[in-house]
C-alpha cells in the first residue's frame, strides 16, 4: 500500500534515526511512504494562535489533496496538528503506531525475541491525549514486547510528561519531570516522540533509550538495531 | 483590551465557555507542573478568565505548562488548558531565545532548519548549560542542507 508520509522537520534534521526506521519497517512489510510534496513546518507547539497554528497544516493538506488519501506523520506534534487541521476529515490521518496492528505482525518474519529483556514502553503525551486526536490502540508497544518475549515494565509512566517541551525554555523542569519517569521505568526506554527521545536520553546515564522503531527492526532481525 | 480578552480571542474558545467550569479541580491534580513542587491549580486561571482578570505572564502555570493535556484528560467539559497558555505566552510575549529562533527559522525557510535554530539560540545555550550534554547529543547531529518552501 502506498501512503502519504510527512516526516515533519525533526525527523530531517535531530530525529533522522526515527524516519529512517519508519521507512526500513514499511519497506520490509512492501508498503510504500511517499513524501508530500513541498511540505512545510507544522508549528509544533509553538505558536499561541490556533487559526495560525492550523494554517500550517491546512497548507500541508492542501499539497496533499489529490495525490494521497491516508497519511503518515510519525511525530507526535505533526501527527496532532494535521489531524486537527484536518475538520472535514477528508483525510485519514494515521500514526504509526495504529498501523502496527494483528496483521501488520502476522506478516512479518521475525527473526529475533526479545527474552530475557526488560523495556519500559513509554508513549509520553501527546499520543495518548486529547482524546479527539489519541492513538486508537494505546497499549501496542506492551503488546509488541510481550508478544516477543520481553518483559514490560513502568506501566504507571508510561502516559506521565517527560518536559520535552520545556527542554531549550527551562532545561531544570525537563531535567526534573524526566528523572521522575526514569527512576520508574526499568530496562530499556522505548519511546515513539523525537522530544521524548531527547528529553530521556539526556538525562538517562547508562539507561538505554531506543524508539520503537528500533525495537522493531532489532525483532525483524537487525542485530545492531537496539 | 485586557491581556486576558485577546489570549482567548487566539484560542477556539469564547470567555463565557469557561462558565461551564465546575470548580473540581481535577486539572489541580493531575497537573505536570505540580510535579515541579510549585503550586498551580489551572481551575483558578480559567476562572480569572471568565471573571476578565489578568494571568500575569509569570504565573507558574504559564511558565512551566509543559503542554501535556493531562488537565484536558481529566476535565468532564476537556476544556484545552495547554491552549489557552500558549495564547497567553504570546500575548505577554514571554517566548523564549529558543522559540524566537524557531519561528525564525519558519518565516526564512518554512522548515525548522535545526543548525540554524542552534546558531541562533547559541548565546542563551552557552549561558543556559547545555554544551554539557553535546556529547549525548551526537547521534542527533547530521548534514543537510536547508530545503526552502515555495511560497503560496
Amino acid at each position: 500500500m502506498e501512503y502519504g508520509y510527512y516526516p515533519g522537520c525533526s525527523l530531517t534534521g535531530s530525529a533522522h534515526k526515527l524516519d529512517k526506521g519508519i521507512k526500513k519497517v514499511f519497506a520490509k512489510q512492501g508498503h510504500t511512504l511517499k513524501e508530500i510534496p513541498d511540505w512545510n513546518c507544522c508549528g509544533a507547539f509553538e505558536y499561541g494562535d490556533r487559526k495560525e497554528l492550523a494554517g500550517f497544516s491546512k497548507k500541508n493538506l492542501e499539497k496533499a489533496r489529490g495525490h494521497f488519501s491516508e497519511i503518515v506523520a510519525p511525530c507526535p506534534a505533526c501527527y496532532k496538528n494535521l489531524r486537527e487541521a484536518d475538520e472535514k476529515r477528508e483525510f485519514a490521518v494515521t500514526h504509526p503506531l495504529d498501523l502496527f496492528d494483528e496483521a501488520f505482525f502476522a506478516a512479518m518474519k521475525q527473526g529475533k525475541d526479545l527474552k530475557g529483556q526488560v523495556f519500559t514502553p513509554y508513549y509520553g503525551c501527546i499520543l495518548l491525549r486529547p482524546k479527539e486526536t489519541a492513538i486508537r490502540n494505546n497499549t501496542v508497544m506492551e503488546e509488541t514486547i510481550a508478544r516477543f518475549g520481553g518483559d514490560v515494565a513502568g506501566e504507571s509512566i508510561k502516559d506521565r510528561c517527560c518536559g520535552g517541551n520545556q527542554i531549550f525554555i527551562n532545561k531544570s523542569v525537563t531535567e526534573k519531570l524526566s528523572r521522575l519517569i526514569l527512576d520508574k521505568s526499568r530496562g530499556t526506554v522505548v519511546v515513539f516522540c523525537p522530544l521524548c527521545h531527547m528529553a530521556m536520553k539526556t538525562f538517562s546515564g547508562e539507561r538505554k533509550v531506543v524508539y520503537y522503531t528500533d525495537l522493531l527492526l532489532y525483532i525483524m532481525g537487525e542485530n545492531s538495531a537496539l | 483590551m485586557p491581556k486576558t480578552d485577546r489570549a482567548i480571542e487566539l484560542t477556539d474558545y469564547e470567555r463565557q465557555d469557561f462558565s461551564v467550569c465546575l470548580g473540581c479541580k481535577i486539572c489541580a491534580s493531575v497537573c505536570t507542573v505540580n510535579d515541579l513542587d510549585l503550586s498551580t491549580n489551572p481551575q483558578e486561571m480559567l476562572q480569572k478568565l471568565f471573571l476578565g482578570k489578568d494571568v500575569a505572564a509569570d504565573d507558574p502555570l504559564v511558565r512551566f505548562c509543559t503542554g501535556c493535556y493531562r488537565c484536558t484528560g481529566a476535565c468532564p467539559w476537556e476544556i484545552r488548558i495547554p491552549d489557552v497558555v500558549r495564547a497567553l505566552r504570546q500575548v505577554h510575549a514571554t517566548e523564549s531565545p529558543f522559540e524566537k529562533a524557531f519561528k525564525g527559522s519558519v518565516a526564512i525557510w518554512g522548515r525548522v532548519y535545526e543548525p540554524y535554530v542552534l546558531m541562533r539560540a547559541a548565546p542563551f545555550l552557552l549561558k543556559g548549560g547545555y554544551i554539557k550534554h553535546m556529547m549525548r547529543w551526537m547521534e542527533y547531529m547530521g548534514i543537510h542542507l536547508p530545503h526552502k518552501v515555495k511560497r503560496t
